[in-house]
């Protein structure tokens, strides 16, 4: 993973679903698997790639299920596919199982819902680039906004298997405790530091919670928290890297402040995309050109969708 | 059973393998499509737009799902020419499938200029001229609902444009669309092209602006097929039958039947764009399934088809 690593052998699986669980209001994880060519394919899923996957034929949950914001746009017919990150992988002998951990935003992931144990789907991919680890670094800070959980928990377990070095330290923001993609229950969630987050605890990994309106741990922004750790940090920033994932003003934010330490930093961007494989150019990313006033587009499917945020214009 | 179905097709002299073909900005200079499907197995593949110099396109937001349908605005985002011809032409000219350089431009002398410098470039069957985009400020769709410009460009396309097939692209949205098709016609050109999307627009009722960073966007996909066979089948009749030009249809084309409906119609080939995104590779499908639709018809050649439509 010290190279920056692309997808080889992309194309159309089928997945078989295997899990749909609910975590929380609105976020689920859902659990496919492959076998087959697929297995082989997705066996090799980096941290920070990503799937284009097809709900356009599942079904809409039952009226009563639909949250009130979304009875309007639930009736849309679901035309594109919709890219989703994995949150974890585990390769076996010809078979591969994977997680795709989802929030219900818009007609596709509310049809998601209803997927169950049985069904298939069909999955373009492994697409895009992931995180990469540079030498030297000893310290990897993952920073959580939001949905953006799912990369860095499937990075995190990589960390764990292949590096057994690095410290690593999550930090999980989100509006209130009720919005983090996680499992832990409110009460389970400690109010300051310490293993808090299942997600990360089982690959040993402390992991830091921020919310904005204070319900759990530091109250404010996961920035904000991010910040005033490293202000505690002993580390040099040329031996920390940051990896961020989550909305975008997130995102210049976690660039800001890994700039002013001078910490690498690598960030996950997203787009509305049409196709996810370099076809349509809708998914522009403003990029700085190295040593000029200059910025290009970058496609976030094909060059992204992980970034150094140095780059990233924001 | 297909042995006896020859579904190949005489495009302005240039023999397709079969009628189906990739639409412009929806399946990129080809190679990003090889590992979803044998490019050489289509009728031709039509590349992206190409402009004389690089453009960056618009910023985003650049698409947006609608019902049925999505709304693009990617402004020509494009290599440039010298790029295409260095780092594209060199992939295209190992195709065995016939291949269309879609040429865009905000003067006619930049089409020209496009078209000049691939004129003698025997990897390319043809052009399809882009007088029909709706997202970008100049050129493009002002010159395409205007039948004097429509003249202007074409001819003077057509000076340069040697032995090439020159297609022009049709926008949908005009008041007659057979008068911007007869100007193409009588410029020069030897095929027509059509549809190009529609301008359109979807606003964010929460923040009260459009969606799309260039507030409007061309609208394709499944939503606009019907229109997209509705004119088809009258630049069939009212323009190309008569003048024995063919036109290659498109607008929202996903399955055999979407394919074969615009045959009828009228279409000699058709192109396949948003379901490309969807399905990469559906385009081979489809070949597939208009060989089944023939044979099951007893249809031994597909000429039998193209402007079939029983209206008695
Ligand atoms: C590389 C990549 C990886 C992703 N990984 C995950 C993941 O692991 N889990 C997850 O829950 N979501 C992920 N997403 C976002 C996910 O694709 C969208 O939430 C989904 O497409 C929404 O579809 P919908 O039909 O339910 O809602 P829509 O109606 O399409 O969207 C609902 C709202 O979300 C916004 N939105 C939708 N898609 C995007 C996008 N791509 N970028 C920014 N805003 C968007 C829309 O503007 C709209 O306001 C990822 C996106 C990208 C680009
Ligand atoms: C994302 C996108 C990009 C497009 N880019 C171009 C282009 O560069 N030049 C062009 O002539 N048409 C372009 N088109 C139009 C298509 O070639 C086609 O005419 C139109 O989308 C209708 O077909 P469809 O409904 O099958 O997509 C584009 C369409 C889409 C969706
Ligand atoms: S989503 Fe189509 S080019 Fe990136």
């Amino acid at each position: 993973m010290s190279e920056k690593c692309s997808a080889a052998n992309k194309g159309i699986f089928c997945a078989a679903v295997r899990a749909n669980k609910q975590l929380g209001q609105r976020f689920y994880r859902l659990g496919l698997e492959f076998s087959g060519a697929g297995a082989e394919v997705f066996a090799n899923f980096k941290p920070g790639q990503f799937v284009e996957l097809d709900v356009s034929g599942t079904a809409l949950p039952p009226a009563e299920a639909i949250p009130e914001d979304l009875v309007d746009v639930s009736g849309r017919k679901v035309l594109l596919r919709r890219p989703f990150s994995f949150c974890d992988v585990t390769a076996k002998k010809n078979k591969t199982f994977v997680e795709i951990l989802y929030c219900v935003v818009g007609p596709a992931t509310l049809r998601m819902t209803t997927l169950a144990a049985g069904d298939s789907v069909s999955i373009i991919g492994p697409l895009g680039n992931g995180f990469w680890v540079p030498e030297s670094k000893k310290r990897a800070l993952l920073v959580v906004g939001g949905m953006g959980a799912g990369p860095l928990e499937h990075l995190a377990k990589v960390f764990t298997a292949d590096y057994p070095d690095m410290e690593v330290i999550a930090f999980a923001g989100a509006k209130t405790v009720k919005e983090l993609p996680f499992e832990a229950r409110l009460d389970e969630i400690s109010q300051q530091l310490g293993f808090s987050l299942g997600e990360f605890a089982k690959y040993g990994i402390e992991s830091l919670v921020a919310t904005d309106d204070g319900s759990a741990g530091f109250a404010g922004l996961v920035t904000d928290c991010l910040s005033e750790w490293l202000g505690k940090s002993d580390l040099a920033g040329e031996n920390m890297i940051i990896y961020g994932c989550g909305p975008e003003q997130m995102l210049a934010q976690v660039a800001e402040i890994a700039k002013d330490k001078k910490i690498d930093c690598q960030v996950s961007m997203e787009r509305m995309m049409a196709c996810g494989i370099g076809v349509c150019q809708s998914c522009a990313v403003e990029c700085r050109v190295a040593g000029s006033n200059e910025t290009v587009y970058k496609l976030c499917c094909e060059d992204g969708p992980v970034f150094e945020s140095r780059e990233v214009v924001f | 059973m297909n042995k006896d179905v020859d579904i190949s097709v005489d495009f302005v002299g240039i023999r397709l393998s079969n009628p189906v073909l990739t639409a412009s900005g929806t399946s990129g200079y080809a190679d990003e499509l090889a590992d979803f499907m044998d490019v050489n197995s289509l009728g031709g593949f039509i590349t992206k737009s190409i402009t004389l110099k690089p453009r960056k396109g618009n910023a985003t937001p650049r698409i947006v799902e609608t019902d049925s349908g999505m709304l693009n605005a990617i402004g020509w985002a494009n290599i440039g020419l010298d790029a295409f011809v260095e780092e594209k032409l060199p992939v295209l000219e190992k195709l065995s499938c016939a291949v269309f350089v879609n040429i865009a431009g905000e003067t006619i002398d930049e089409y020209v200029a496009v078209a000049q410098r691939l004129a003698d470039e025997k990897a390319i069957a043809g052009f399809e001229l882009n007088v029909s985009c709706p997202n970008v400020e100049k050129g493009g769709i002002s010159f395409g609902t205007d039948p004097t410009q429509v003249t202007e460009i074409t001819s003077a396309v057509k000076k340069v444009s040697g032995e090439k097939i020159l297609m022009v692209k049709l926008a949908p949205a005009v008041t007659d669309i057979s008068v911007i098709a007869r100007a193409a016609v009588e410029a020069g050109a030897n095929a027509l092209s059509l549809i190009n999307t529609f301008t359109a627009m979807v606003v964010d009722i929460e923040t009260r602006r459009p969606v799309l960073a260039n507030k409007t966007g061309g609208l394709s996909g499944p939503a606009i097929k019907p229109i997209a066979v509705y004119l088809v089948n009258k630049v069939y009749n009212e323009v190309a039958k008569g003048s024995g030009i063919p036109v290659l249809g498109m607008g929202g084309i996903r399955t055999a039947s979407d394919a074969i409906e615009f045959i009828i119609a009228g279409a000699s080939a058709v192109a396949v764009g948003t379901a490309n995104f969807i399905e990469p590779g559906c385009a081979i499908k489809i070949i597939e399934g208009i060989k089944k639709y023939c044979a099951r018809k007893e249809i031994a050649n597909i000429k039998e088809l193209v402007g079939s439509l029983e209206v008695s």
